[in-house]
C-alpha cells in the first residue's frame, strides 16, 4: 500500500494489488478497488448506509461536491462479468435473502420480489420501468381526502426527473402523454411479443398505450455502456450494462471522485451522543467483527424495510421507541403496489422470454375517476416471466401440480403476461417492526444476532376495490388481444414508505429533504420517505429525490456539519454534479 | 445425474411399484391408448438443445450451467427415512416418468441443498415454521397419513394413493395427521413445496429444451422478438397429444377461485 502525498481530504488512496481490485461493470467498463480507504478513526463528512438506488446517487454527488464520504453496503461489490449470470436460478444472490417475518391479512412476499443486496441494491434487479410520478401524486389528500400530501410539489422534483432521465438515461417516446407530458432523451425500444399483446389489447379497447418505454435501458450505446441486446434477463442483473443500475451509472464516478464503498459491511446501529447528534455508525464486517466509523452526518438509504429496522435497532435513551421516532410514525405507512400478473394463453407462439420484461405500458387509468368507486388508480405494464417465475405463477393461478404442471409448462411459449401496477394507499397499520419486539421469538435474529424486521400488511377497502377493478381491466385487455385462456395471480410489487417525509415534525420521520426531525445530522433518503406512491414504479423518483437532497446539502454547506438550524429553502438544481457524459443528448420538448 | 443412486433407489423401492416399466412411459397416446415411449426430451421442440449453444454463452454462465448438469448433489438435510418419503412426494409433484432415466432431473437433491445451506427466499410467513422445520414436519405428517389411510409407508403406496393424499394436502384438507398439519399453515407448505420443485426443475437445461425456452443469451442476445418467431438456432413447435396415466389425479386443473387477495407464494419473483 502506498499513500498519496496530495490527499485532498482525510483518508488514504490505495493502489490495488495487481489485478486484485479490478471489477468489471459490464463488458466495457472497469473500476479498480479500493480507491480510497478511511480509517474508522477518521471523521468523515458523510456515512451513507446502503449503496442502492438512492445511496449510489448520493454517494456520487456528495463525493463530486468535495465531501469525504463512505458508503456502507451489506452485500458485495459485484464484478458483473464474473458474479452475474444469464440464468434465473443463479441470480438469487442479487436479492436480500436474509430472514424477515411477514404477516398481516395480506402478507407481502419479500426477497427477490422487491429487495436488493450488493452495490447497486434494488437497481441491479429492477425491471427498469422509469415513469415519473404525476403532479396529482403530491397532493392526494387535498384532491381525494385519502392518503397524504407530500411536503413538496411536482415542480420541486421536476428538474430532477429531467436530470436523472439524462444521467441514466431513460429510453421512451418523444411524447409521453400522461401526468405532465414530457419526452425522453433516448428513443423507444422495439416491441417484443408481450408489448404487442398490450398494444393489441389496448387498441381494441380504445386505451392509449406507450410503446418502448419509459425504461432505464439503453436503446443506443452510452459511453462505455452498450445498448440492449434483448435477451430478457433484466431482473437477473444486466450483464450487458444496458440497463441502468447505480452500480454502472453513478458508482464509477463516485469512486473517481474519492468516495469509498465499504462492501460486505452491515451497519448494526447508529450511534447517538448525549447532545442528541449522531457521531457515526457501528458496523459489522463479513466475519462479524464490530467496528465504529466516525462521521459528521449519517444518511440511511436502506429502503423501506432495512431503513426503519436500523432506526428501530438504534433505540437508545431519549429515543426508546427507535431513533427519530418522536412522531410515532417510524415503520408505519408502509406501502406496496398491487402487482397482479395477468396471464393469457394464445394459439400462436409468443416466446415472452425475449426483449426486456419492461417495454410498454399504459397510464390511462392512473388518476382518480369519479365514475369509479375508489380513489386513485393503476397502470398496466408488460411483464415477461422466465420459466421458474412462470411456473410459480401457474401454480398460484391455476392450482396446477404433477402432470398438470408439466402440461401447462410445455405451453410456456404460448403465454403472454401483463402486470397491474395499482396504487395502494398509505395506512398506519401497515408497518415494519422488530420481530422480537412483539413475540420474543428466539429465531427472529439474523446471523449477526440483530433482531430482524417483522412486516405487517393489510389491504383496506379502497385498495380492494382498486385491485378488483384493475385486475378485471387488465384481464379484458388480455382477452381483447386474443387470449383464449386468461388467468391471474395476486401479488404486490415495490416497497415504499415507513419513514415518511412530512411538513411538520408530528407528521413523519423526516423533512422534505430527508433530514430527520429529531436528529439534526441524521438523514433518511430512499423509497421509505414517500408519503404516497402513485401507480408509477418508484425507482426514478427515488433517484430524483436523492439528487435533490444532494443539492440541498451542497446549498447548506455553510450550515455544515448540520446543527439545530433547519433551512427548508428549495435547492438550486446543479448540473455540475452529474456524472460525465450526461449532457448533449438533447431532450425532446414537443408541445 | 447419479445413475447409481437412482438405480439403488429403484431396487429399494423408492419409485412406485406400478411404474417399473423400463422403456415405456406411463403417458398415453389419447388416440390409441398405447403407452408413449420414454423420451430423452419430452415437449414440443424436438432437437432443440440449449446446451448445444453454450459456446455462445459467457464463461460464468457456462460454468454454472455445466455444473448444474453434471454435479451430483448428496442428500445432507433429509434423514434417510425422510428422503424416501420426500423423494416419492417430489416424484408426484413433479413427475418425470416420461423421461429417459438418464435425463431425469434430481429435484429432491436441489431442495435438500437449499435446506441444508439455509438458502432462504428472504422471508418467512408469521404463521409458518422455519423452512427446514416445515419440511421435517410435512415428511412426518405424510408418513402418518400413509399409514393411517393405507397401512403402508408413503413411498410404497401406489401412484393413485400417493396422489390422493397429496391432493388433500393441496386442498388444505388433509385426510389424516390433522394434528401434525395444524402446527403450520398447510397452504403455505404446499405452495413452498411446489415452488421449490419448480425452482429446481425449470432451472435445468433439459427442462428448458422441453418447454422451448431459449436459455442463456449473453453476449449474443435475441433478434427475432415478435410473433413468437424462433431464432435461427431455435426450432419450431411440433405438438403431439399425450394423456396422463389412468391412475393419476394430477393432470386436472384445480383453480382455487381467483379472489384470494393474499395468495402470495414462496419465493415469488419480481416482475416489475
Amino acid at each position: 500500500m502506498s499513500l498519496h502525498e496530495d490527499l485532498p481530504l482525510g483518508g488514504a488512496f490505495e493502489e490495488p494489488e495487481d489485478g486484485a481490485g479490478v471489477k468489471r461493470l459490464g463488458p466495457m467498463q472497469t473500476v479498480r478497488l479500493p480507491r480510497r480507504r478511511f480509517r474508522d478513526s477518521d471523521v468523515v463528512d458523510f456515512v451513507i448506509v446502503g449503496v442502492g438506488s438512492a445511496g449510489g446517487v448520493l454517494l456520487q454527488r456528495l463525493a463530486r461536491a468535495g465531501f469525504s464520504v463512505v458508503g456502507f453496503e451489506a452485500g458485495p461489490f459485484w464484478d458483473t462479468e464474473r458474479d452475474w449470470v444469464s440464468d434465473e436460478a443463479g441470480s438469487h444472490k442479487l436479492y436480500w435473502n436474509e430472514l424477515r417475518i411477514t404477516g398481516g391479512e395480506h402478507p407481502l412476499a419479500l426477497g427477490a420480489n422487491n429487495s436488493g443486496r450488493g452495490v447497486g441494491g434494488g437497481s441491479v434487479h429492477w425491471a427498469a420501468f422509469a415513469p415519473r410520478f404525476h403532479p396529482s401524486d403530491f397532493e392526494v389528500y387535498t384532491r381525494d381526502g385519502v392518503g397524504a400530501d407530500w411536503p413538496i410539489r411536482y415542480s420541486d422534483i421536476e428538474p430532477y426527473y429531467e436530470l436523472l432521465e439524462q444521467e441514466i438515461p431513460v429510453a421512451g417516446p418523444a411524447w409521453f402523454p400522461w401526468g405532465k407530458p414530457h419526452g425522453y432523451p433516448y428513443g423507444p425500444h422495439p416491441m417484443g411479443g408481450v408489448g404487442d399483446t398490450l398494444i393489441k389489447g389496448c387498441t381494441a379497447l380504445g386505451i392509449p398505450v406507450a410503446a418502448g418505454g419509459p425504461v432505464a435501458i439503453l436503446s443506443a450505446s452510452h459511453g462505455d455502456r452498450p445498448h440492449c441486446i434483448y435477451r430478457g434477463f433484466c431482473i437477473q442483473g444486466c450483464k450487458v450494462g444496458a440497463k441502468a443500475s447505480t452500480l454502472v451509472t453513478h458508482v464509477p464516478d463516485a469512486l473517481a471522485n474519492g468516495a469509498e464503498i465499504r462492501d460486505n459491511s452491515m451497519v448494526a446501529r447508529i450511534s447517538l451522543r448525549k447532545d442528541g447528534l449522531t457521531d457515526g455508525v457501528v458496523y459489522l464486517d463479513d466475519q462479524g467483527g464490530e467496528h465504529f466509523q466516525r462521521a459528521r452526518t449519517v444518511i440511511v438509504c436502506g429502503y423501506a424495510i432495512e431503513t426503519p429496522r436500523l432506526l428501530l435497532n438504534s433505540a437508545c435513551p431519549g429515543h426508546e421507541n427507535g431513533l427519530a421516532n418522536s412522531s410515532g410514525t417510524l415503520g408505519r405507512y408502509l406501502m406496496a403496489q398491487a402487482g397482479n400478473v395477468i396471464l393469457g394463453r394464445f394459439d400462436d407462439l409468443v416466446r415472452m422470454y425475449k426483449a426486456p420484461p419492461a417495454h410498454a405500458l399504459s397510464e390511462h387509468f392512473y388518476e382518480t375517476d369519479p365514475k369509479r368507486d375508489f380513489a386513485r388508480g393503476f397502470a398496466v405494464q408488460t411483464v415477461g416471466p422466465l420459466p421458474i417465475a412462470f411456473a410459480k405463477q401457474m401454480m398460484a393461478a391455476k392450482g396446477v401440480w404433477g402432470w398438470g404442471l408439466r402440461r401447462v409448462m410445455m405451453d410456456y411459449n404460448h403465454w403472454s403476461a401483463l402486470g397491474l401496477l395499482g396504487e395502494i394507499l398509505p395506512w398506519e397499520d401497515n408497518r415494519v417492526e422488530l420481530a422480537d419486539a412483539r413475540d420474543g421469538r428466539h429465531d427472529a435474529r439474523d446471523r449477526f444476532g440483530l433482531p430482524v424486521a417483522q412486516v405487517t400488511f393489510n389491504l383496506h377497502e379502497n385498495d380492494k376495490k382498486m385491485i378488483e377493478f384493475g385486475k378485471n381491466t387488465v384481464m379484458d385487455i388480455m382477452r381483447a388481444a386474443g387470449a383464449a385462456d386468461v388467468e391471474q395471480e395476486s401479488r404486490y410489487a415495490h416497497l415504499v414508505g415507513a419513514c415518511r417525509m412530512s411538513a411538520t415534525p408530528d407528521g413523519g420521520v423526516c423533512d422534505k429533504f430527508g433530514r430527520t426531525w429529531d436528529v439534526p445530522n441524521l438523514f433518511v433518503m430512499d423509497g421509505s420517505v414517500m408519503p404516497t406512491q402513485g401507480s408509477a414504479n418508484p425507482g426514478l423518483t427515488i433517484q430524483a429525490l436523492a439528487a435533490r437532497t444532494a443539492d440541498y446539502i451542497s446549498d447548506q454547506r455553510y450550515n455544515f456539519p448540520f446543527g439545530l438550524e433547519r433551512d427548508l429553502a428549495e435547492p438550486r438544481c446543479r448540473k455540475s454534479l452529474s456524472p460525465p457524459g450526461t449532457f448533449g443528448k438533447g431532450v425532446p420538448h414537443i408541445r | 445425474m447419479n445413475l447409481l443412486r437412482k438405480l439403488t433407489n429403484r431396487v429399494t423401492g423408492s419409485t412406485s411399484p406400478d411404474e417399473e416399466a423400463a422403456s415405456l412411459s406411463p403417458l398415453k397416446d389419447p388416440a390409441t391408448g398405447a403407452n408413449l415411449p420414454e423420451r430423452r426430451q419430452p415437449g414440443y421442440y424436438p432437437g432443440f438443445r440449449t446446451l448445444a449453444q453454450q459456446k455462445y454463452w459467457d464463461a460464468a454462465t457456462r460454468m454454472l450451467i455445466q455444473l448444474r448438469v453434471t454435479r451430483s448433489i448428496p442428500i445432507r438435510f433429509f434423514t434417510p427415512g425422510e428422503e424416501k418419503t420426500m423423494r416419492a412426494v417430489v416424484d408426484r409433484v413433479l413427475p418425470q416418468e416420461d423421461r429417459e432415466y438418464a435425463y431425469r432431473i434430481d429435484v429432491l437433491a436441489g431442495i435438500d441443498e437449499r435446506l441444508f445451506e439455509n438458502r432462504l427466499e428472504g422471508y418467512r410467513y408469521a404463521d409458518m415454521l422455519p423452512d427446514q422445520d416445515a419440511y421435517r414436519l410435512a415428511a412426518r405428517a405424510l408418513e402418518e397419513m400413509a399409514h393411517q389411510q393405507y397401512g403402508e409407508s408413503f413411498h410404497a403406496l401406489r401412484t393413485l394413493e400417493q396422489e390422493t393424499l397429496l391432493r388433500s394436502v393441496h386442498h388444505a384438507d388433509p385426510l389424516a395427521a390433522k394434528e401434525l398439519w395444524s402446527q403450520m399453515n398447510i397452504k403455505r407448505f404446499w405452495t413452498m413445496l411446489v415452488a421449490d420443485c419448480c425452482s429446481v426443475y425449470y432451472a435445468h437445461p433439459y427442462a428448458w429444451d422441453e418447454i422451448g425456452f431459449g436459455g442463456p443469451a449473453y453476449p449474443r442476445g435475441y433478434m427475432r422478438l415478435e410473433e413468437g418467431e424462433p431464432e435461427p438456432w431455435e426450432v419450431d413447435e411440433q405438438r403431439y397429444e399425450w394423456a396422463a396415466p389412468d391412475n393419476s389425479l394430477s393432470d386436472a386443473e384445480e383453480a382455487q377461485g381467483t379472489d384470494v387477495g393474499d395468495r402470495m407464494h414462496h419465493g415469488q419473483a419480481g416482475a416489475h
